[in-house]
C-alpha cells in the first residue's frame, strides 16, 4: 500500500457567488476549427467531492478538462476554479490545479528521477524536500526500481504511473484526471482507486474523466454525464447544475463580438 | 454607400492625379520621363508602411481585447500592405532600369529593405493560411505581426549602415528628389498622387474588413447552427438555455 | 525566494534538461554539426577553386553556414517538447512565461555557440584564414549573433511548432527578420579579420547589440500567447 504523503493546498476560497464551488461553469462552450467540442456547459462542483465525468467519445469531456486546466481557452462562457476565472486569471488558476493528460509531458531522453525532478523544479517543490518527495512518489507509483532508467525504455503503463507520481510532489485543490485507469495494469488500476480514495479523505477536489464507470462507482461522490457537448445528465452529490443567469447574466463571448 | 463613393472619389483622384503627372509637369531633366514613376512608386511604398503598422496594432489591440474584430482588420493591413508594397518594388525595378541600368540596385536601401518587407508579410499571410482555428490564427498572427513591424525600422537601420560602408555614387538616390529644393510642380504631382492612393487605400481596407467579417460571419454560423443542433438532439438536459447567435455584420 | 532568483531557476532547469536530452539522443547534435561542415564544403565548391575568393566571401559563408544549421538547431529544440505533450504540460506549470522563454532561449544559445565554436575552426582550415589575430573580437560578434539568434529563433519555433508545414515555415518566417543580424555579424567578421581598418567594428557590435535586446524583449513579451492557444 503506498505511504504517499499527500500535500494539501489552502482551502479553497470559493467565488463571491458561490462560496461552496469548486469549480463553476456556465454556458462553457469550445469550438475547433469547424466543430463544437464542447457547447454549453454550466455546473458546480463543490469543493472536495471526487465527481466522476462519463460519456461516449467525444462528448467535450477532454475539453471540459482542458479549460479548467487552463490548456486551452474557452469560446464562450465562463469558468471558474476556486473563483478565479481560467481565462482572466490564468497564472493563479495553475498554482491550483493539476491535470494528467492522455500524454504524459514526460521527456523521453530524461530518465524517472530527472523528470521528477524537472517537474518538482517547474511545481515550485522546497528544494531541501524535492529528493524526500521524488523519493516517495516513485515508491507510491511503484517505480523506485526503474528510478535511473529512460523514459523511453518504459512501457505506457509504466510512463502513467510516472505521470501519476508527478500528481503527488506538490499541492493542489483541484485534480483533473482524463482516463487515469487506461493503459494500466490491474495493480496499476488498484493504485489509482488508492490515490482517488486518498484524495478523497484528505478533501482535494478532484473531476475525473472515465469510461470505467463500474470501477469508480463506489470511489466518486457524484458523476456529470456529457453527451455531443452538452451536459446530459448530473447525479449524486457534490455537482449540480449551475443556473447562474440570475448571478452572473449572459454568457460572455470571448473571443467574439460582445 | 459612402465606402463605395469613397472608391469612386479614390478613382477620379487618381486618374486627375495621373493625367497632371504625366502631361502638366516637365519631364526630368536628369531621369526624363523614367521619374514620373516616381508619383506612383513613392505612394504605394508609403502605404505599404502605413498597411504594416495598421496590421501591427490591430495585433496589440486583439491580444489586449480578444475581438476577433481587430483580427480581420490586421489582416486587411497585411493584405493591402503587401499589394501596396509588390507595386512600390515593381515600380522601383522599373524606375532603376532607365536610370541606374539596372532593375536591382544593392546600394539603395529602400529597395532591398521593402523586398525584405514584402517577405515578411507574405509569411505572416501563409502562416494565417496555415491555421485553422480562428482564435489561434489570430493570436499566432498577431504577435508575429508586432514582431515583424519591431523589425522594419532594425531592418532600415542596417541597411543604411550597410551600404554606407562601401561609399559608392549614390547617383538617382531617389531621396534627392525629395529635396526641397525640387521643383515645386514635381512636389505638387507627389503629392497630389499620395492623396489620391491614400483616398484608394482607405477605401481596399474597408472592403476587405467586411469581407473578413462576413467570411467569418458564415463560417460562424456553420459552426453555431452546429451547436444549436445539438443542443436540440440532447435530451434530456438540465435547465434550458437560448440558442448562441452571431452578431450581423453592418456594412 | 525572489521572483527573479526563482524565474532564473526555473530558465536554468529548462536549459538543462534541454543539454541532457540532447546529449542523450547525441544524433541530433552531430548531424546538424555535419550538414553545416557539408554546406561549408559545397560553398566551397561553389565557389572555388580560387582560394582568394573564398578567403574574402569567408565571413558571409561562414554565417550563412550558422543560420542553416542554427535553423535546423532551434526547430529541433522546440521539437523535443512534442514528446508525449511535454509542451502542454510545460505550459500548465504555475511558472512566469517569461521564464519559459528564457529557459528555450538559453538552450538556442548553448546550441548555437557550440555550432559557432566548431564551424569557426572548419571555416579557418577550408577557406585559409588565421583566426588567432582577431579572436577577442571573433568571440564576441559570435556570441552577440548567437543570442540574437536564439532569441529569434525561440521565438519562431514557438510559432510553428504546433503549425502544418512547420518546416518550411520557421525558415520562411524567420530569415527575413535576422536578415540585419546576418547582416551585421558579417561585417563585424569581416572588420575583425581585417584588422578593423575603418574603426567599424564596435559600431556593428552595437547594431548587433542593439538588436539582441530588442529582440529578446519582444520574444519575453509575446512568448506566453503561444503556449496557451
Amino acid at each position: 500500500m503506498p505511504q504517499t504523503t499527500i500535500y494539501v493546498a489552502p482551502r479553497s476560497p470559493g467565488s463571491p457567488d458561490n462560496p461552496l464551488s469548486a469549480v463553476t461553469t456556465l454556458e462553457l462552450a469550445r469550438l475547433f476549427g469547424r466543430s463544437a467540442a464542447l457547447a454549453g456547459v454550466s455546473l458546480r462542483i463543490e469543493p472536495g467531492k471526487t465527481i466522476a465525468l462519463v460519456g461516449p467519445n467525444g462528448a467535450g469531456k477532454t475539453t471540459l478538462l482542458r479549460i479548467l486546466a487552463t490548456a486551452i481557452r474557452p469560446s464562450f462562457g465562463s469558468a471558474q476554479v476556486d473563483g478565479l476565472d481560467v481565462a482572466k486569471d490564468p497564472e493563479r488558476v495553475r498554482t491550483r490545479v493539476a491535470y494528467l493528460s492522455h500524454a504524459t509531458g514526460l521527456y523521453d531522453d530524461l530518465t524517472a528521477l530527472e523528470n521528477l525532478r524537472f517537474a518538482a523544479t517547474m511545481l515550485d517543490v522546497p528544494a531541501a524536500e524535492i529528493e524526500t518527495r521524488i523519493g516517495t512518489a516513485l515508491a507510491d507509483v511503484g517505480l523506485a526500481a526503474v528510478a535511473e532508467a529512460r523514459v523511453v525504455t518504459f512501457s505506457a503503463g509504466m510512463r502513467k504511473r510516472l505521470a501519476l507520481g508527478r500528481l503527488l510532489l506538490s499541492p493542489h485543490s483541484l485534480l483533473l484526471l482524463d482516463e487515469p485507469h487506461a493503459a494500466l495494469d490491474e495493480a496499476g488500476m488498484a493504485l489509482v482507486d488508492e490515490l482517488l480514495g486518498r484524495w478523497r479523505e484528505v478533501g482535494i477536489t478532484v473531476l475525473v474523466a472515465s469510461h470505467a464507470v463500474e470501477r469508480l462507482a463506489p470511489l466518486v461522490d457524484g458523476s456529470v454525464r456529457l453527451d455531443g457537448g452538452l451536459l446530459a445528465e448530473i447525479s449524486g452529490t457534490g455537482v449540480s447544475h449551475n443556473p447562474g443567469r440570475a448571478h452572473i447574466g449572459a454568457p460572455s463571448m470571448a473571443g467574439f463580438d460582445s | 454607400m459612402k465606402t463605395r463613393l469613397t472608391g469612386i472619389v479614390g478613382l477620379l483622384a487618381v486618374v486627375a492625379a495621373a493625367i497632371f503627372g504625366l502631361f502638366v509637369v516637365p519631364a526630368d531633366l536628369n531621369q526624363g520621363d523614367a521619374q514620373r514613376i516616381m508619383y506612383v512608386h513613392v505612394a504605394s511604398a508609403w502605404l505599404g508602411y502605413l498597411s504594416f503598422g495598421v496590421t501591427a496594432l490591430a495585433g496589440i489591440l486583439y491580444l489586449w481585447k480578444r475581438d476577433l474584430r481587430f483580427d480581420a482588420m490586421a489582416l486587411a493591413g497585411a493584405e493591402v500592405g503587401v499589394m501596396f508594397t509588390a507595386f512600390a518594388i515593381w515600380g522601383g525595378m522599373m524606375w532603376g532600369k532607365p536610370v541606374w541600368g539596372t532593375f536591382w540596385q544593392w546600394e539603395d536601401p529602400r529597395l532591398t529593405t521593402t523586398a525584405l518587407l514584402l517577405a515578411l508579410y507574405v509569411g505572416y499571410l501563409l502562416l494565417r493560411h496555415l491555421t485553422d482555428d480562428p482564435t489561434r490564427r489570430a493570436t499566432r498572427a498577431a504577435i508575429v505581426g508586432i514582431v515583424a513591424a519591431i523589425d522594419i525600422p532594425i531592418v532600415h537601420f542596417s541597411v543604411i549602415w550597410w551600404r554606407g560602408l562601401h561609399q559608392t555614387a549614390t547617383f538617382g538616390d531617389p531621396s534627392k528628389l525629395l529635396h526641397p529644393s525640387a521643383p515645386p510642380l514635381f512636389i505638387i504631382a507627389l503629392m497630389s498622387m499620395l492623396a489620391a492612393f491614400t483616398i484608394v487605400w482607405v477605401y481596399l481596407m474597408i472592403r476587405r474588413y467586411q469581407l473578413a467579417r462576413i467570411e467569418w460571419q458564415i463560417e460562424e454560423h456553420g459552426r453555431l447552427g452546429r451547436i444549436n443542433a445539438a443542443r436540440r438532439v440532447v435530451q434530456p438536459r438540465p435547465g434550458a438555455s437560448a440558442e448562441v447567435r452571431v452578431e450581423e455584420v453592418t456594412s | 525566494m525572489s521572483e527573479l532568483a526563482r524565474n532564473a531557476g526555473i530558465a536554468l532547469a529548462i536549459a538543462r534538461k534541454d543539454a541532457l536530452a540532447e546529449l542523450r539522443g547525441k544524433h541530433a547534435t552531430t548531424s546538424t554539426l555535419f550538414f553545416a561542415a557539408i554546406v561549408l564544403l559545397l560553398f566551397g565548391f561553389a565557389l572555388g577553386p580560387d582560394s582568394r575568393k573564398l578567403t574574402e566571401a569567408a565571413p558571409g559563408l561562414l554565417w550563412l553556414a550558422i543560420v542553416f544549421a542554427g535553423l535546423l538547431a532551434v526547430g529541433r529544440l522546440h521539437l523535443v517538447e512534442t514528446d508525449d505533450g511535454a509542451l502542454e504540460q510545460l505550459a500548465l506549470y504555475p511558472v512566469d512565461r517569461r521564464a519559459i522563454y528564457a529557459g528555450k532561449a538559453l538552450s538556442g544559445l548553448a546550441a548555437m555557440l557550440v555550432l559557432g565554436g566548431v564551424l569557426l575552426p572548419v571555416v579557418a582550415i577550408l577557406y585559409g584564414i588565421d583566426l588567432a589575430a582577431a579572436w577577442l573580437p571573433l568571440i564576441v560578434t559570435l556570441l552577440l549573433g548567437a543570442i540574437g539568434f536564439a532569441a529569434v529563433g525561440t521565438f519562431y519555433a514557438g510559432v510553428t511548432v504546433r503549425m502544418r508545414a512547420r518546416e518550411v515555415m520557421l525558415p520562411l518566417l524567420m530569415l527575413p527578420v535576422i536578415a540585419p543580424l546576418l547582416l551585421a555579424a558579417v561585417k563585424a567578421t569581416t572588420a575583425a579579420l581585417g584588422g578593423d581598418p575603418f574603426g567599424e567594428l564596435t559600431s556593428w557590435l552595437q547594431l548587433l547589440a542593439g538588436y539582441d535586446i530588442v529582440m529578446l524583449i519582444a520574444g519575453a513579451a509575446t512568448y506566453g500567447f503561444l503556449l496557451e492557444e
